[in-house]
């Protein structure tokens, strides 16, 4: 497939002015990323070491694996995916909020090593990260992606991004929101709440960007690109199943993940606006997964608990005298 | 009766579930509430079901079976699971008798997460944890006979309030009452730290001593000298504050309760304090890792002159405690910074740096909306409303407490030179609704604070004398009060409506009477009051001068028909003048009475909105380490009432301030307030309110809460905590 008719890029540099929008959805996208932003170390995760110790070795290995595979995603996605739809951005305000998704990325990245080194031995860890170089379907996962992002097609380039985002991340997200829901890992969960919190953001965010240009495209480009995106995603989805499989086979998840996966697949189809692929599947996730998702910050803790994942970096304003009038 | 141990939740014949709902295991049907049904209806139902299955699935599976109660006792004495003292107080028959009482209410847990939390971090497991030896009826007899101390008359009243859900001692009362391998029974701990080295060595070792015991430690560090400060007159010398809260907070996470809770710990500066920037940056999100500040709490005390500087948008000074230590042969924190201000200001002896007063408030709110903290108390307003001699200079982990303190004098070897006055208090909350419903509502709160005080007589923190000391003189209790939304609601009376303050006020005002009555009645009974009473506004009548020269009453047609309805006396003018006369006479056995806590855990089991805020939201989503992530409905929630629960977020600050002024003016200690803001919120809208806060005589404020709507598109479908 060739890119008929690429989207103007950015040619010159000019000052970016974020008092001259041409997309309301850069600024509104920019400052919902920003009052996230966090790092690693602001949750508690030590307080999880108990909990960590009571997992037998398999779960130990299964989570650690897990996190393994989410580290090689956000890799890509840090220093390949995001960086590439830089590229492609057709506003400098959304070039801007792409070197923020790139950054996050890399964080989030960097939050794996902190749960390794809080929870995990050295040895057992470098054993996951040889797992992950060896197996085939991780590893083909990052190919197929890869593979998308080196075409010259930005449509494509976003289909294969929102995929990473909404779908292929959630496979090993399923994991810890599990534990939490049985009272394990509970610090950890907050943290992979944080990253959900992100990814839902970026993944609606590329999907958008990616309706966008779409529109401008021709009916026949348009089937084109719905085609390959269909392709993509079964690719992704067969290769996914495995993946599942060899993961989750030994603790007996993997129904329950495939469910998942189904309701995750229709929900990055949804961020590109096309028609989910799997009808129903919502009802057959588990609910206290689902209900563990949703990424606003209405949760409820106190001191005994740990940090949570609802605190924001809010906007500063001067009082005036007005407020002082007493 | 103990072989009645198959529970089952009422109503379930009635609910109708679908063949994948009764598959499901118990947490997945309590998260159920989080999602909408088909037809966009709260799942009430699910939670119900989630409750059942849980007793079916996991608690009566692995409850520990006894032929009778005398077989059950006989083994948990002899397998030092129970208090032989405890029990030995009574006649067996009498026991036998309570437990059957105590059975025969039939007690069932109304909310999924009320029986978890129960069973998860309450009831007596086997020592390897595995399985359960109480079940809620247990708990509570063990509890009543514990806090009666052998008087069969106060056990039975005991049982009696707290079964039917009319009074909740606080976690570490209701978790530790009869066990023998246990924490204490004491809620809550405050400490002062001194400017010498034995002082902060020995507040490291009482964080230690405190955390393993249980319950909440704050520390002042107000007295502190500040970074760069001279130590034996050599300049640039000191540390200051943060390495010490860095040994505190390391200190904290090592103790924990017999791994019941972990350790917390709260520490409060004052807002002149030089450090006072560098404390606040500890929680900021871009903390370096040797400043960052994970789990320790903080608290900031501003003076009405702050508010004053602020006002006129002028710059504050920051004084050295060194400094104003040696020049007033005092400690910082026990300097009034308002009434000293110009004086410091003035006098060269004290060095001084300048800020921008509106500019710390507006640092404060930063942190607030990145954290959450720090906490704030409102030191003048809590002097001038301070009935006991003497000044308070900091409040505790949930900012409730306000209690008067003095330093003590270490010896090289941290002996005591002299031992100071520390605080303690143990806490208890009423069910306001239940408290409405009950039959005696006078004697419903005397026996809650006869159970409070015998929790202060029965305690004696050895590890910290300066604890010990204090509370064998003060007999200090906190009273508090939760379920204030859920009654409201029940009644369909919106939170912050002219009602609902009308009530808040009135019902404070009524328990107020009936706390001091009991304590005087104690004080009667004993033949003494708490030292210091002569000193005191009570000892006086100074105190008793707004209830007995104004007359206090309904103010709208609907709160006089709910005490009417309920058949509660208002006291009148008379009877103050009677309790002021019998107080003067024979004074109060406890030195403070109430103190309005944040009640998490016990709210859940007791099925109570959370003290006296509004609800979170109609379904709250709780996260605790222990627990993960669980789902609780509003107490009385259902589908026709829901314009009720209005949630904190919705009701705005201004409507919580109001509710919280009308219950401060009768509470002699403190209320934890909680702000929510949505995200549209600026550090300038959290300014405007804790201005307003301020204003309306609030003594202290806890967190600060941030609520973050999903950005559009990104919700989960059906989620009910989603949309708002």
């Amino acid at each position: 497939m060739t890119a008929t008719a690429a989207p103007r890029h950015l040619t010159r540099v000019d000052a970016i002015n974020w008092n001259r929008l041409q997309d309301d959805k850069d600024l509104e996208v920019w400052n919902r990323l920003t009052a996230n932003f966090w790092l690693p170390e602001k949750v508690p995760l030590s307080n999880d070491v108990s909990a960590w110790n009571t997992l037998t070795e398999q779960e130990q290995t299964l989570t650690i694996r897990v996190f393994t595979g989410l580290t090689l995603l956000d890799t890509i996605q840090g220093t390949i995916g995001a960086p590439t739809l830089i590229e492609d951005a057709v506003t400098p305000h959304e070039e801007a909020v792409f070197t923020n998704i790139s950054f996050m990325e890399s964080v989030h990245a960097r939050s794996y090593s902190s749960i390794f080194s809080t929870l995990c031995a050295t040895r057992d860890v470098d054993d996951a990260y040889r797992w992950s170089e060896e197996s085939p379907h991780l590893q083909n996962k990052a190919e197929l992606i890869l593979n998308r992002y080196r075409m010259d097609d930005p449509l494509m380039r976003k289909v294969a991004s929102v995929f990473l985002e909404s779908f292929l991340f959630y496979s090993g997200f399923y994991l810890p929101m599990y534990w939490a829901s049985r009272g394990k890992l509970t610090n950890t969960a907050d943290l992979i709440r944080l990253i959900i919190r992100d990814e839902a953001v970026h993944g609606y965010y590329i999907g958008y960007k990616f309706q966008q240009a779409l529109a401008k495209e021709s009916a026949e480009r348009q089937q084109e690109i719905k085609d390959a995106t269909f392709d993509l995603l079964l690719e992704l989805y067969d290769n996914e199943v495995h993946y599942t499989e060899s993961l989750y086979d030994d603790v007996g998840l993997t129904e329950e993940v495939k469910a998942f996966l189904h309701y995750n697949a229709n929900k990055a189809l949804m961020n590109l606006g096309y028609e989910p692929l799997f009808p129903g599947a919502t009802e057959e996730v588990n609910p206290a997964i689902l209900a563990a998702l949703s990424p606003g910050a209405e949760e409820n803790h106190d001191f005994f608990s740990g940090s949570g994942s609802s605190y924001v970096i809010g906007r500063s304003e001067r009082t005036e005298d007005e407020d002082w009038a007493f | 009766m103990l072989d009645d141990t198959v529970e089952t939740t009422e109503n379930t014949s009635s609910v109708e579930l679908s063949r994948t709902t009764q598959t499901l295991d118990y947490h997945a049907l309590n998260a159920m509430l989080n999602l909408y049904d088909n037809e966009g209806r709260l799942q009430l139902q699910a939670d119900r079901e989630a409750s059942r299955q849980y007793f079916l699935q996991h608690v009566n599976q692995n409850t520990v079976f006894f032929h009778s109660l005398a077989e059950k006792l006989e083994y948990l004495v002899a397998k030092n699971y129970y208090e032989k003292g405890v029990l030995d107080q009574y006649d067996f028959a009498f026991i036998k008798s309570l437990f059957e009482r105590a059975y025969a209410v039939k007690f069932r847990f109304q909310s999924f997460l009320g029986a978890f939390k129960y069973y998860t971090s309450y009831t007596l497991k086997t020592f390897d944890g595995r399985r359960y030896l109480e079940r809620f009826e247990d708990r509570v007899c063990m509890v009543a006979l514990t806090l009666a101390q052998g008087d069969e008359t106060v056990a039975q009243q005991l049982m009696d309030e707290i079964i039917h859900g009319r009074f909740q001692p606080a976690t570490p009362t209701f978790l530790n009452c009869g066990k023998k391998q246990r924490g204490e029974l004491v809620s809550c701990f405050l400490l002062r730290i001194e400017d010498n080295m034995e002082s902060i060595g020995r507040s490291i070792n009482s964080a230690l001593q405190l955390s393993k015991r249980g319950g909440g430690v704050a520390f002042l560090l107000s007295n502190i000298r500040e970074a760069g400060a001279p130590i034996k007159h050599i300049e640039n010398q000191s540390s200051g504050i943060i390495p010490i809260m860095k040994m505190l907070e390391d200190a904290f996470s090592y103790a924990n309760q017999l791994g019941a809770r972990q350790g917390a710990g709260a520490v409060y500066l004052n807002a002149h304090h030089p450090d006072i920037l560098r404390f606040l940056d500890t929680k900021r999100e871009n903390a370096d890792e040797k400043i960052r500040i994970k789990t320790l709490s903080l608290g900031v005390v501003i003076p009405d002159i702050t508010f004053e500087l602020a006002k006129r948008n002028e710059p504050m000074y920051l004084f050295s405690p060194y400094d104003v230590e040696s020049v007033y042969g005092k400690p910082f924190g026990d300097i009034s910074v308002t009434e000293k201000y110009y004086e410091m200001v003035d006098d060269a002896r004290i060095r001084k740096t300048k800020i921008s007063a509106r500019e710390l408030f507006q640092t404060l709110a930063e942190v607030q909306f990145e954290s959450g903290y720090p906490y704030v108390m409102f030191e003048d307003t809590v002097n001038r409303a301070n009935p006991i001699a003497g000044r308070i200079n900091m409040s505790n982990l949930c900012s409730e407490i306000l209690q008067v303190n003095t330093p003590s004098d270490y010896e090289a070897d941290l002996g005591y030179e002299r031992i100071g006055e520390d605080i303690s208090c143990n806490l208890g909350s009423l069910n306001i609704a239940r408290t409405m419903d009950s039959s005696d509502f006078g004697a419903t709160v005397e026996t809650a604070i006869r159970g409070l005080t015998a929790v202060s007589e029965m305690s004696d923190i050895r590890s910290v004398p300066s604890i010990s000391e204090a509370n064998k003189h003060s007999h200090a209790i906190g009273l508090g009060q939760m379920n204030l939304h859920g009654y409201l609601a029940r009644e369909h009376i919106h939170y912050g409506s002219e009602e609902g303050l009308d009530f808040t006020n009135l019902y404070f005002y009524t328990v107020t009477y009936h706390a001091l009555r009991a304590s005087n009645q104690l004080a009667i009974e004993r033949g003494v009051a708490f030292a210091g009473f002569a000193d005191s506004d009570y000892a006086s009548g100074v105190y008793f001068d707004k209830y007995t020269e104004q007359t206090w009453g309904p103010r709208t047609a609907r709160v006089r028909e709910l005490f009417d309805k309920a058949g509660i006396h208002v006291p009148t003018q008379d009877d103050w003048r009677e309790l002021k006369a019998s107080v003067m006479a024979h004074g109060l056995f406890n030195r403070n009475l109430q103190a309005v806590p944040p009640t998490g855990s016990i709210s859940y089991i007791n099925h109570s909105t959370s003290s006296i805020h509004p609800v979170v939201s109609k379904i709250e989503i709780r996260k605790e380490g222990k627990l993960g992530r669980v789902y609780y409905p509003a107490p009385y929630l259902n589908d026709d009432n829901q314009e009720y629960y209005q949630d904190a977020y919705e009701i705005g600050p201004e409507a919580i301030i109001d509710t919280y002024a009308e219950a401060t003016q009768h509470v002699d200690q403190g209320l934890s307030l909680t702000l929510f803001f949505r995200d549209t919120a600026t550090t300038r809208d959290i300014n405007r309110a804790q201005i307003y806060a301020w204003r309306r005589g609030i003594k202290t404020l806890y967190y600060v809460r941030l609520r973050q709507a999903a950005l559009e598109g990104t919700e989960v479908e059906g989620c009910v905590s989603c949309t708002l």
